[in-house]
């Protein structure tokens, strides 16, 4: 097992350095100097262009600026973020954690609410209350999760007559408040993860309930509701895990124009004002965090295969 | 030899009509979903026709009228009618989502097909690009490229199609690493076919099935990302009605005017759903060892 995540942790960081590269070309070589961009609206001398173009190193030849890039990366110093004036490090630093609660909390609201509804499907297969769970499910599949939240958001302020409230306080800092500023979106961010995990725990369920050894529990006497949660949903779990590892990057990718609805000030709301910025220093770090985040995501599920599946512990 | 091909050329081949009445016939979601995006195709290339109201010109006399009356679903808040508005984004979706599928069809299944046939040091670079373009998150790849590329249409389907390419790629690769080792192609090669043939006449035409497959589950996809960069104000410009962009011009009018934000919505959300359960059932129907 500890070969396996060795491993993996090991392709993961290749993984990470391939996309800093690409992401490195690719601002470099598609048309659109930062500097005239980020210029572009004032009128400023050919002299001061010159000045930030050499102060920023991008006349230098491109493989010493990834050179100087990655000296600077492994001290921690990403360079400066051309919008704040500041240290790319410290702004994202006080917007990671947001990021990271929502993909939690959404994880969690996916994979709670898809169980429950895979495993009512399941268990009351073919009824109308399943034929209905169905629907539900590639309906929630097919929605997009930025206009869920706006029609959240609309329902609640027109008929409840409610607004979450507008300035973000920290899980720490207030957790009451927080959570009721996450819990729409992070419902909005989970839906669409929640419909797949619901899909799959049915069929996974009831190939697992069809299966040989379910039949001697039951020829064993052991009680229905045992054979279901103790055997049939732990041995249906495992597909769900794989899942949430393939949709995890819409998921993060949902969080830029969610935080953007529910003016959470978290990375998503970084990369959308890095775009809007042109602040090309800050928007590589960012990607590259989300690249990292996938990337751990992955690794854990992986990891945990082995927690629910004690054979995998022994397979290479 | 030559005799013999001409023998099988002369057994009657599954037809497109009699496969497409076999779709119909097992495939009930599917027919109805393939209806759906027929009628969305039809909507866009008709719209300029059909549409009550022209898309863009202003009515300041009747802004966010509610739905009903002279203007079905409402108007914005320049007093642009909806529904007109609503047609004319399905354009954009349709020439953004065909433009981005199959440019990256034909790229994707190149690079795919080459890695796969190929193999060795060049399939593991290519494997270990797409594996990290495909670590960033769909939605944040796209936003990256369309930021540095500035606002149009054009530069969209480049910036979506960065995304889809790898994915592409990925399935043809796949599928031309399991062709190549089959018999019919060892029996090939034996007979003297060269590389291309190879790869074009049996590796191309036996992933055919899951490139369809994965176009139109794709096909969905793209037209959720055209509408989320828009949505950002990094997509499609205005005033073009693109359904995105509508959603996010509704924002500011939620509370008054509803309508605003739910129509753009529901016609995003069948288009995919559309694309997607037609996807579905072209696996199954495509797949028979899937159907139970």
């Amino acid at each position: 097992m500890l070969q396996v995540i060795v491993r993996r942790l090991v392709y993961g960081f290749l993984i990470l350095n391939i996309m800093t590269v690409f992401l490195f070309l690719v601002i470099r070589l598609i048309p659109g100097d930062p500097v005239r961009v980020q210029l572009a609206d004032a009128a400023v001398s050919q002299e001061r262009i010159d000045e930030l173009t050499a102060q920023l190193g991008l006349d230098k030849p491109l493989w010493e600026q990834l050179g100087s890039w990655y000296a600077g990366a492994v001290r921690g110093d990403f360079g400066m973020s051309f919008s704040t004036g500041r240290p790319v490090g410290s702004v994202i630093a006080e917007r990671l954690t947001l990021t990271i609660e929502l993909t939690i909390l959404a994880v969690v609201v996916a994979v709670l609410l898809g169980i429950f509804v895979g495993v009512i499907s399941a268990v009351r297969r073919n009824s109308l209350l399943d034929n209905v769970l169905r629907v539900g499910a590639v309906i929630g599949l097919s929605v997009p999760n930025f206009w869920l939240g706006l029609l959240m958001i609309t329902f609640t302020s027109t008929v409840l007559q409610w607004v979450p409230p507008l300035s973000y306080r920290g899980l720490l800092e207030d957790p009451v408040q927080n959570l009721t500023q996450m819990l729409l979106p992070a419902v909005a961010l989970g839906v669409a993860l929640a419909a797949s995990v619901a899909r799959l725990s049915r069929s996974s369920m009831l190939e697992v309930l069809g299966s040989d050894f379910i039949r001697t529990h039951r020829a064993k006497g052991v009680s229905e509701r045992a054979v279901m949660f103790r055997h049939g949903l732990r041995n249906s779990l495992i597909p769900v895990l794989t899942l949430i590892g393939i949709q995890i990057g819409g998921l993060l990718g949902g969080t830029v124009i969610l935080e953007q609805i529910f003016a959470l000030p978290g990375l998503g709301r970084t990369v959308f004002e890095a775009v809007n910025n042109r602040d090309y220093p800050l928007l590589q770090v960012c990607v590259l965090l989300y690249g990292a985040i996938f990337i751990l995501v992955n690794l854990a599920v992986d990891v945990s295969y082995g927690w629910v599946n004690p054979r995998m512990r022994k397979a290479d | 030899m030559t005799d013999q091909a001409a023998v099988i050329d002369r057994i009657p081949a599954d037809t497109g009509w009699s496969e497409l009445r076999r779709f119909f016939k097992t495939q009930t979601v599917g027919a109805v979903s393939l209806t759906v995006i027929l009628l969305f195709i039809l909507v866009a290339v008709a719209a300029p026709l059909i549409a009550p109201y022209d898309p863009i010109s202003q009515d300041r006399a009747s802004f966010l009228t509610g739905p009903g009356g002279a203007h079905l679903l409402g108007t914005d808040d320049l007093g642009r009618d909806m529904l007109s508005r609503i047609m004319h984004g399905a354009q954009i979706s349709l020439y953004v989502g065909t433009l981005t599928v199959v440019l990256s069809l034909v790229i994707g299944s190149i690079i795919g097909v080459g890695a796969g046939y190929i193999g060795g040091a060049v399939d593991a670079t290519l494997q270990g690009i797409i594996d990290a373009v495909m670590s960033i998150p769909p939605l944040i790849l796209a936003l990256f490229v369309a930021s540095l590329l500035g606002p149009s249409i054009t530069n969209v389907i480049f910036a979506l199609s960065v995304l889809t390419v790898p994915r592409f790629a990925r399935m043809a690769r796949g599928e031309m690493q399991r062709i190549k080792s089959e018999d019919f192609v060892n029996a090939s090669v034996a007979l003297g076919a060269g590389r291309i043939r190879v790869m074009v006449r049996h590796g191309l035409p036996n992933m055919l099935p899951s490139l369809i497959v994965i176009s139109s589950l794709g096909y969905g996809q793209v037209i959720v990302a055209e509408a989320a960069l828009s949505f950002l104000g990094i997509g499609t410009p205005p005033p073009e009605p693109s359904w995105g962009l509508m959603l996010s011009q509704g924002t500011t009018y939620f509370q008054t005017a509803p309508w605003l934000v739910v129509f753009p919505g529901i016609a995003i959300s069948l288009a995919v759903l559309a694309f997607n359960l037609f996807g579905d059932a072209l696996r199954d129907f495509l797949d028979p060892k899937l159907v139970r």
